[in-house]
């Protein structure tokens, strides 16, 4: 066996199709120790996909996942979920168990996963709700919460299992700005404080350069710039540059229906 | 006349296409009803193989709690209906054969025709319609509704499995309860019938039991409970299947709950005469 791998997670040309699109076209990634990887792209290019083959529930066409050591396209399905445990996902709608209260759903990992007494389950949640500031609607239910609170239980249960990665399906998506900084303050501070890895997808442009420490631009299936945000912002790329200007003069529109409805 | 004749032609030429098209239409659903089948088959095979996973591995494959909400949904609040329905049915059918049979004399016969007849077919198969109904479209639904909001991902992406933890206890529950609610639609039954007999035929209780249990045989019981299991199983799968594989939002929850409750009552009577004919195959009389 080679030394252990540096990197916490990895994608070797990737290739991923559904139906007729492609979407992901050789994607290789790297994601070091530490790193908050944001990957920016266009709505439906396959940001979120690439989260979805990192935690094994979907497979890719070609290429290979790794997470640590595991080959994540090789894993059994009871290995598979083992390496599971030590990824945190958090996701656009928050996907908070509707019939479970707060508690239940942060609770829900250490239940099913662990052989924790009530009491030790409850200690650490009541620690990871506090963390979050959520400890008052510890009873409530997710239908009782705002947008901003579900992402925020959401964060807390991804964080409860101490994972190694944690992943965001654009976690401020839908979001004031004011609540939209709060969680942004809160991924950083906590990602820190827990020395976590986390890969960020997400195409709002403030908060991908307020928790980014490494951008990567998705764009027609393909990684086309990965840079630390100072670099990426003077990226030469025009795709990038368009991007982030937000301007409708470019390459991104070339051929594709939003330019003909556009003009 | 021009007219006519490119209209024959036209017809001629639909005609000529059509076994073509008739033998691809019956190819393209026999296609589509073994992919069904086939995949309705790993479902409860994976089900099955993460539950028992699970167990190997020491634990508990679901928490108690979980088994016992559900058999209190689908098993309790099921008895008014089933009672109910099964005690309109026994009064019916004690009243309209012992009308017929009161011309020769023979209305004695009628305890023995219901109790078998319930025991042995219509109790298994009216309980199996109604859960279909009332269960297997709360399943799809529920189910398809966690589904279309990622509920379902996030427990598959924390390493929890999500046939262990949604769809095993929900098929447990319905597999032990249908048995115990075929029984309570049997006795509604029987003692609907005893009412009708003795108010129209006058026969006493007593003489009522003792016709029910000379005409009863336990193998008419057996049969009946080992047809409740099997359909406690494929209204349990066929709901839960439906419901995880819900694509498009709420309009799919719609549709794939429909198609459960047609599918699930469809199976459950096709399953019930093909055990039926197997049956009266290999035990005749």
């Amino acid at each position: 066996m080679s030394a252990p791998p540096t990197h916490v997670a990895e994608l070797r040309d990737v290739y991923m199709q559904f139906d007729e699109k492609k979407v992901l076209d050789g994607v290789s990634l790297l994601v070091n120790p530490l790193d908050r990887l944001v990957i920016m792209g266009q709505s439906g290019s396959g940001k979120s996909t690439i989260l979805r083959l990192i935690l094994g529930i979907l497979p890719p066409n070609a290429g290979s996942i790794f997470f640590k050591q595991f080959e994540i396209t090789r894993l059994q399905r009871r290995k598979l979920q083992q390496v599971r445990r030590h990824i945190g996902m958090v996701y656009q709608y928050s996907a908070l168990l509707s019939s479970r209260t707060v508690r239940d759903n942060v609770a829900l990992p250490l239940e099913e996963l662990t052989d924790m007494s009530r009491e030790e389950i409850d200690e650490i949640v009541d620690a990871k709700l506090d963390l979050v500031g959520m400890k008052d609607s510890r009873d409530s239910m997710p239908s009782e919460l705002s947008g901003g609170m579900k992402k925020r239980v959401s964060l807390a249960r991804a964080l409860v299992m101490e994972p190694e990665l944690i992943l965001f399906d654009e976690p401020v998506a839908g979001l004031d700005p004011v609540i939209a900084s709060v969680i942004d303050e809160l991924i950083i501070s906590l990602t820190e404080k827990s020395q976590v890895t986390s890969i960020i997808v997400t195409h709002e442009m403030d908060s991908a350069f307020r928790i980014g420490t490494r951008m990567a631009m998705l764009y027609q299936g393909k990684i086309i710039e990965d840079a630390p945000p100072d670099q990426f912002k003077q990226s030469n790329n025009p795709v990038v540059a368009q991007f982030l200007s937000g301007s409708t003069e470019g390459p991104i529109l070339e051929g594709s229906q939003d330019a003909i409805t556009t003009k | 006349m021009a007219n006519t004749h490119t209209g024959n032609t036209a017809q001629s030429e639909t005609l000529s296409a059509n076994p073509v098209v008739v033998v691809q239409g019956i190819g393209q659903l026999g296609r589509s009803f073994l992919r069904e089948v086939g995949a309705m088959f790993w479902f409860i095979a994976h089900t099955l193989d993460e539950t028992i996973d699970r167990i190997r591995q020491g634990r508990v494959p679901f928490r108690a709690a979980s088994f016992f909400e559900h058999t209190e949904r689908a098993g309790v609040e099921s008895v008014p209906l089933v009672g109910l329905v099964s005690f309109f049915l026994g009064l019916t059918m004690a009243l309209l054969t012992g009308y017929q049979l009161a011309r020769f004399g023979t209305e004695r016969l009628v305890p023995g025709l219901v109790a078998i007849g319930f025991t042995r077919e219509l109790g298994p198969l009216l309980t199996g319609i109604m859960l279909a109904a009332r269960i297997g479209a709360a399943f799809t639904a529920e189910l398809g509704t966690m589904k279309v909001s990622e509920e379902v991902e996030a427990i598959e992406a924390m390493g929890i499995g999500p046939l262990r933890f949604l769809v095993a206890p929900r098929m447990l529950a319905l597999f032990f309860l249908m048995p115990c609610l075929s029984t309570i639609s049997n006795i509604a039954a029987i003692f609907a019938s005893s009412l009708v007999c003795r108010a129209y035929f006058n026969m006493a209780f007593v003489y009522f039991i003792d016709l029910v249990r000379d005409a009863l045989l336990i193998r008419d019981i057996v049969t009946g409970i080992l047809k409740s299991l099997m359909f406690g199983l494929i209204i349990g799968g066929i709901a839960c299947y439906r419901g995880l594989s819900v694509r498009g939002g709420a309009a799919g929850v719609g549709t794939s709950t429909t198609s459960s409750v047609v599918t699930a009552i469809t199976v459950v009577i096709g399953v019930d005469t093909l055990y039926n004919t197997i049956y009266t195959v290999f035990f005749p009389t």
